[in-house]
């Protein structure tokens, strides 16, 4: 209950400072929103290609995620290493460095469209950092019930499927929503290379109709949306997939 | 005349880097033998318990199950192991699978047995330690007690020729120490072949068939119960009076 009335006083405050700074930008800013419903259109496209992109990607990412944990934590010092490099590469090179490389650099040499440079970048991308989330899931499963396993007589590999896999991944489940949510904020980037997604199709909305503030304002509100619900399905599944 | 030989160790040496935690263990287990290990700990009694089983590779010496060496290779490990049945000190259980799955999961994995069928034999498993109720729980639901009782239940489900079990009450709540012993106790009735690594010394004195004594990685004494207690030897009283001054 008395969460329920600090929740509303929060409300009234939060709501109070943004109406006072509309008001206030208003005085210097003349806010037209009439021009906006004509691009409907086009934000929607955008949101469709932002979607699309970051399913895509996430696919890829968890695909190269599964690939670099696997390697992180076999046996070969080889694939060890290869994985380690990896990782260390992508997480030391900004993604917008890479989507530059990736469109600009390879590009150059080979014909690549727009929106598969778009999912390549950032499923190399985000592929280190479900990598190391997957890697960190394995690591978490007590030794102890893989020398059960052994001592059962199971095989490497079944320890793998029926012991380590089934909890590495309920493991991962809340930071791979955490990424999943970066992913698609980090989607943004790409419009750099004029691909359609949502914050390019803002920005083109607002040079066409001089409504700037008006168009990044309904762009941060759909991220906002984007995101939030991701969390909530995120959590949904959480709940679902908890050991007792 | 003497039961059958089931198990016999021969020479088993280990070190972890420069500390000779086994030096050249040998003997044997007849069928019926309810073995206790007592000794000080860093003896090497869990060491030696885990190199039986190969989850410890012992650097020399070897393992005659039946008469024949284990060899190395993973198909003979993986048979050797289904025929050893192993208790862990901490349970093991693992965390994701109901606790009848627990129980299926060897003769599934190991037999290749359906899960259906094996949920069942799991079942009788769990009803004759005492868990028929507790089946479709999960092991973070159980007492540590009822935990231990189903890691032996998964233990015996394999029908194992020999049970090893690891210190099992030592990770006990006190007040769940004798749930466990009396199955423990009920499996020795049974005539089952057993290795127990514990400090349960009322346990050696009244159940064990023979006592063997560890300290500093030597197999100091391989005796019957009555001999051990009775014994002069001033390592040997030494242990039992620290023991007992601990209670």
């Amino acid at each position: 209950m008395t969460r329920a009335i600090s929740r509303t006083i929060l409300g009234f405050v939060v709501a109070g400072f943004f109406w006072f700074s509309y008001q206030s930008v208003s005085q210097v800013y003349p806010f037209n929103w009439k021009v906006i419903p004509r691009y409907y259109k086009l934000f929607l496209e955008g949101l469709v290609t932002t979607m699309e992109l970051s399913v895509i990607a996430l696919g890829f990412a968890v695909l190269i995620g599964v690939l670099v944990a696997l390697a992180r934590t076999s046996k070969s010092v080889l694939l060890k290493d290869a994985g380690t490099l990896y990782v260390w590469f992508f997480r030391n090179m900004p993604l917008l460095v890479v989507i530059l490389l990736v469109y600009y650099g390879f590009g150059s040499t080979v014909n690549i469209d727009r929106f598969w440079a778009g999912v390549l970048s950032l499923s190399l991308f985000e592929g280190a950092y479900v990598g190391e989330i997957f890697r960190a899931g394995i690591e978490a499963v007590p030794s102890g019930e893989i020398e059960a396993g052994e001592a059962m007589g199971l095989y490497r590999r079944q320890i793998m499927f029926s012991i380590v896999f089934p909890q590495a991944f309920r493991i991962s489940i809340p930071p791979l929503i955490g990424q999943l949510v970066s992913l698609v904020k980090d989607s943004s980037l790409v419009s750099v290379i004029a691909l359609g997604d949502i914050t390019m199709r803002a920005r083109q909305v607002g040079t066409q109709t001089l409504a700037v503030f008006e168009a990044y304002l309904i762009l941060a509100g759909c991220y906002l949306l984007i995101t939030s619900t991701l969390s909530l399905l995120g959590r949904f599944l959480e709940r679902r997939m908890v050991i007792p | 005349m003497k039961d059958k030989e089931i198990l016999r160790i021969e020479n088993l040496s280990k070190s972890f880097g420069e500390l000779k935690v086994l030096k050249d263990v040998s003997f044997e287990v007849r069928k019926g033998d309810v073995i206790a290990i007592l000794g000080p700990s860093g003896a090497g009694k869990t060491t030696l318990l885990r190199c039986i089983n190969r989850l410890v590779d012992p650097d020399s010496g070897q393992i005659l199950f039946g008469g024949n060496p284990v060899k190395s290779d993973r198909k003979s490990i993986r048979h050797f192991r289904s025929k050893v049945g192993f208790v862990f000190q901490r349970f093991n259980l693992v965390s994701h699978l109901r606790v009848v799955d627990n129980v299926a999961l060897p003769l599934v994995k190991v037999r290749g047995e359906n899960w259906r069928k094996a949920r069942e034999i799991a079942a009788k498993q769990l009803g004759q330690v005492g868990l028929s109720d507790k089946i479709t729980n999960y092991p973070s639901q159980l007492s540590g007690g009822q935990q231990q009782r189903v890691g032996i239940a998964r233990a015996l489900v394999m029908e194992p020729a020999i049970v090893l079990l690891d210190e099992p009450t030592s990770a006990l709540d006190p007040s769940l120490v004798g749930e466990v012993m009396r199955v423990i106790k009920r499996l020795s009735a049974e005539g089952r072949t057993m290795i127990i690594v514990t400090h349960e010394v009322g346990f050696a004195r009244n159940i064990a068939s023979r006592v063997l004594f560890m300290k500093d990685g030597l197999l100091i004494n391989d005796t019957i119960p009555e001999d051990f207690f009775e014994s002069e030897d001033s390592e040997i009283t030494d242990f039992l009076t620290d023991l007992s001054a601990i209670v």
